[in-house]
């Protein structure tokens, strides 16, 4: 769907999007007064009279609502069983251009649907969307913007809806060598390579598979002369848990085990789109965790890229493994600053449901600067400890460190209850150094666990790529920062 | 408990002894015992590598003068030496001499007499044993040390310091005796009889039964308490000692299952005997209020007990029932072994009707998910008031019992929506401790108002026991809750 920004009234015989904010806009008083719609608290009302409409709320009139409120609209004119109209228009008159540009990337965002083949093609998306706005000039800059992100959210959702016959961790890393297209500078280390560099973990863990593992590096050099941040993300196209296998209840779920490398992917393309000044950089651990005669054991004892020595006790928890090689990777690229993204535990989920995401880290200011491009963009986090304990669980009686504790050896309660997702930063914490560096555990954000103006339930969220994007904007955008 | 008592230094001349030493102790300030014994304990600490780090410890047999061991204890640096480190110090030196049958701790290098007070409440905590159902162990192998002089410089001054330490020391002990009883002995009626023993100490007890609850319309805790044999108590402990008259009283609320089979919905075999310590948060609220008790604190509290068992039977409760609770809201029983939160919802109405408290404070063994989310270094902590959160975070840092923030909000209260009553008593694995707090906050009355209580929610499941031994805190029972609560109200609740 492209965007255009026009000035004056909604032409005749295109449907609006009419957001609502105290006074209810002429002409409406007496539908909205019908259906008893508040805005406040309602998503969308659909209208044929007194025109092809469709009102939404805006909520608290926070950023986050109105994104949503900008989504509930175009969803209201596209239902799943027809095609959307070709053009629809957006009333943001009255709405400051950030304002608007929330609005207007809730309903890009929104105007997604999963691009695999299919013989019966989904109903498409409309084709345009013209933002209505009270002076173009002014509202432009942050429109731009957010055209920039919501392509970088369609990107990664792309990505994780592609499941893992389709999206090998070849084809993954093929996309992303695409990027070139836009400004990127996209360097690709194959399988041989990893081996020759001695990136352990990666290398155990996508063995098994017919293809990869890949560490592909996405660079920004933006305009300003300092460190770049670094994201370092988890893409495991598929995890079947390797010898250590899933249970078959839900394991499809697990093509979306590249969230992390996804989100990062698309926070690039977003820097790049909308040409920002800050240099930023993704490290992306690519692989498949499958299963075969090649797969790593239990027991295993891995030299990883930093010299370090890992015992492996448990296949499935492999995230951890390939973030430790791109860790150390990163840290090459002498970061100002590491966050770590990825699908990495089900304890984060006990723990936080599907609202928030974890949040760990080793610095402080960082940390609290995640928390609130979360709070500002509606992908929320919540801070996470890492204790002394966590760590000392990780001690091995024959390796630097293991990854994670076996299952039944918690304490008490028969040993049912480990905090895995705690165990897993601090295991990630080991590869880091000294660069200050954030952590988000993303299970159970990567998809919508309820359906709603975003997407319907299942389909990926993109979380994570409105927050980078964010963060850089607030933290790394300061051509004096240094 | 260890017969502590302060003494003004002079050296031994038999049996062990435990000496604190900092870093900067270390060779220097060792010249009395060197003097003693002919220049050994320089030397030997020094071949053992002594240099006074942190959590360091060396033992020298017979090192002369008499004696027949040195113990040496690190304290780390001395700028960075706090209260938490003279407690693990004296808990360290405590469990070093457990076996001696005479020893003193020289506590001189942790500073001066409030420093040896806090030694000695260290020593003392991690000296506790639960030795009631040891019955052919041979004297040999029980620990021998039963008094334990403390040096320090003015040990009058030391003794004062300690009086109130040892009132908190004793609420500890009640608290992990009553956790380490096992279920077949603390039924509710008998830990409600247990807390009569708080009387002594000026504590006001009522215990009601059955037939009182069910007039108070106690419907959820009941429900609970249907298919086991032992009837629940509600005890109420409360205790004033507020200057001021008609002070609005603190509430401390605590969950207090003797036993959780889980019930119908029961649990797995394996490491259902942890199922004992499933009262651990009414056992605090006991040993709590022995502890301001004990030491006269200048506050109104009052703790609040919901003692049940939970039993499958053919009377036991069903999932699927619907329970009304006393605040008149219905909860539709999904799973039975949800059972602590049908007690707490009870107990904490019943707890704003009656006294209006200032604030109030629940404890409870209440999820696996908790653990699942923080381990067992840290508590959750849920709260719908920042700053009462904060104090009690502070707190639990202040006494080496560490709490974690967890959050609220609609979208997790939303899981707890039930089709045929108010609510449902679960919410689905997915953020379960997290939906169990929203749960117990349906029962804060005009939530979400300015009106409501400040009200703040300890997860304790992970840190009620351990299986492992710490400075201050001997395997098993932990009594986590009763010194940082006490801490809370003496920071901020008295006078």
């Amino acid at each position: 769907m492209k965007l255009r920004l026009r000035a004056g009234e909604a032409p005749a015989g295109r449907p609006v999007i009419v957001p609502v904010r105290g006074a209810v806009p002429a002409g409406f008083a007496d539908a909205v007064a019908a259906a008893a719609f508040d805005a406040a608290k309602d998503e969308a009302l659909r209208l044929f009279l007194p025109r092809d409409a469709v009102l939404v709320g805006c909520g608290d009139g926070s950023g986050a609502a109105l994104l949503r409120a900008g989504a509930a609209g175009l969803r209201a004119l596209w239902p799943a069983d027809r095609a959307a109209p070709e053009r629809v228009v957006l009333d943001a008159r009255g709405f400051g251009p950030e304002e608007a540009a929330r609005l207007a990337e809730g309903a890009l965002i929104a105007a997604w649907a999963p691009s695999l083949p299919r013989a019966e093609p989904l109903p498409s998306p409309p084709k345009r969307l013209d933002v209505l706005c009270d002076d173009e000039d002014a509202a432009r800059p942050a429109m731009e913007a957010a055209e920039a992100v919501a392509e970088g959210v369609r990107f990664a959702r792309d990505l994780v809806v592609a499941p893992g016959n389709v999206l090998t961790p070849r084809a993954f890393a093929d996309r992303l060598a695409a990027l070139e297209e836009a400004d990127l500078d996209v360097q690709v280390i194959g399988p041989k390579r990893l081996a020759r560099m001695g990136a352990g973990g990666l290398c155990a863990v996508g063995g098994a598979a017919e293809s990869g593992p890949y560490l592909v590096t996405l660079l920004w050099r933006g305009t300003i002369a300092a460190d770049p941040v670094a994201f370092v993300a988890k893409g495991i196209t598929f995890d079947t848990g390797g010898l250590c296998v899933k249970p078959a209840k839900g394991m499809e779920e697990m093509r979306a085990d590249m969230a992390g490398a996804a989100a990062a992917a698309g926070a690039m393309l977003a820097l790049a789109r909308r040409r920002s000044p800050a240099p930023a950089a993704a490290v992306l651990a690519i692989a498949e965790n499958a299963l075969g005669a090649a797969s790593y054991r239990p027991g295993d004892v891995l030299r990883m890229l930093d010299g370090r020595s890992v015992e492996v006790v448990d296949t499935d928890a492999e995230g951890r493994l390939v973030l430790a090689d791109a860790l150390a990777h990163a840290r090459r690229l002498r970061p100002a600053a590491m966050v770590t993204l990825a699908t990495l535990t089900g304890s984060v989920v006990v723990a936080l449901g599907h609202h928030r995401a974890g949040l760990f880290g080793s610095d402080p200011p960082l940390m609290a600067a995640l928390a609130a491009a979360g709070e500002a963009t509606g992908e929320r986090l919540w801070p996470l400890p890492i204790g002394e304990r966590h760590r000392r669980d990780l001690d091995s009686d024959i390796a630097d460190l293991r990854h994670c504790l076996p299952a039944g050896k918690g304490e008490g309660w028969g040993g049912r209850f480990l905090p895995d997702a705690c165990h897993a930063a601090a295991f990630l914490r080991e590869f880091a150094g000294s660069v200050p560096w954030g952590h988000l555990d993303i299970a159970g954000v990567e998809s919508l666990a309820r359906g709603g103006p975003l997407g319907a339930k299942g389909m990926p969220s993109g979380f994570g790529v409105r927050l980078l994007d964010r963060l850089v904007a607030q933290h790394f955008e300061d051509p004096h920062r240094l | 408990m260890l017969d502590i008592s302060f003494a003004r230094p002079s050296l031994p001349s038999s049996g062990a002894v435990a000496l604190l030493l900092a870093e900067e102790d270390v060779p220097g300030a060792l010249g009395p015992w060197d003097e003693a014994t002919g220049g050994a304990v320089t030397r030997g600490l020094e071949a053992a590598s002594f240099t006074g780090k942190k959590g360091q410890t060396a033992t020298l047999l017979a090192p002369g003068g008499g004696l027949a061991k040195l113990v040496a204890i690190g304290l780390g640096k001395r700028a960075a030496l706090d209260a938490k480190g003279r407690e693990a110090a004296g808990g360290a030196a405590a469990a070093a001499l457990a076996k001696e049958a005479k020893a003193v701790l020289d506590a001189r290098f942790a500073g001066g007499a409030e420093a040896a007070a806090e030694v000695a409440l260290g020593a003392a905590l991690r000296h506790w044993r639960f030795d009631k159902y040891r019955t052919t162990e041979k004297p040999e192998d029980k620990p021998k040390l039963k008094a334990l002089p403390v040096l320090t410089d003015d040990a009058a001054k030391a003794k004062a310091a300690f009086a109130p330490k040892k009132a908190v020391a004793d609420g500890v002990f009640l608290t992990r005796e009553l956790v380490s009883e096992p279920p077949n002995v603390l039924t509710p009626a008998e830990f409600a009889e247990r807390c009569r023993r708080l009387e002594a100490l000026g504590v006001a007890v009522e215990i009601l039964g059955p037939k009182e609850l069910k007039k108070l319309g106690f419907g959820a805790m009941l429900g609970v308490a249907q298919g086991s044999a032992n009837e629940p108590r509600l005890v109420v402990l409360r205790w004033e000692g507020a200057k001021k008259k008609d002070a609005k009283p603190v509430c401390f609320i605590g969950k207090g299952v003797t036993f959780d089979t889980g019930g119908i919905s029961i649990k797995p075999a394996g490491g259902m005997e942890d199922m004992k310590w499933d009262m651990a948060g009414a056992g605090t609220v006991a040993g709590l209020m022995a502890a301001l008790a004990g030491r006269k604190a200048k506050v109104d509290a009052v703790g609040l007990l919901g003692l049940v068992e939970n039993m499958p039977s053919g009377t036991a409760q069903r999932p699927g029932d619907v329970v009304k609770t006393a605040s008149g809201q219905t909860v539709e029983v999904i799973n039975t072994d949800a059972e602590g939160r049908l007690v707490l919802a009870d107990v904490m109405h019943y707890a704003q009707e009656k006294f209006s408290p200032r604030f109030m404070v629940d404890l409870a063994t209440l999820t696996g998910a908790i653990i699942i989310a923080l381990g067992h270094e840290h508590a959750g902590l849920f709260s719908n008031n920042d700053e009462l959160a904060q104090q009690i975070a502070a707190a639990g840092d202040a006494v080496g019992e560490a709490c974690w923030r967890m959050p609220l909000g609609e979208e997790y209260d939303k899981k707890i929506k039930s089709d045929i009553a108010d609510m449902k008593n679960v919410g689905g694995r997915d953020g379960g401790a997290i939906t169990a707090a929203q749960f117990l906050q349906r029962f804060v009355r005009d939530r979400g108002t300015d009106k409501a209580v400040p009200w703040a929610h300890l997860d304790i499941a992970g840190t009620a026991w351990t299986t492992k031994d710490h400075a201050t805190v001997p395997k098993g029972a932990t009594a986590f809750g009763v010194r940082l609560l006490d801490r809370l109200v003496a920071e901020h609740y008295e006078g």
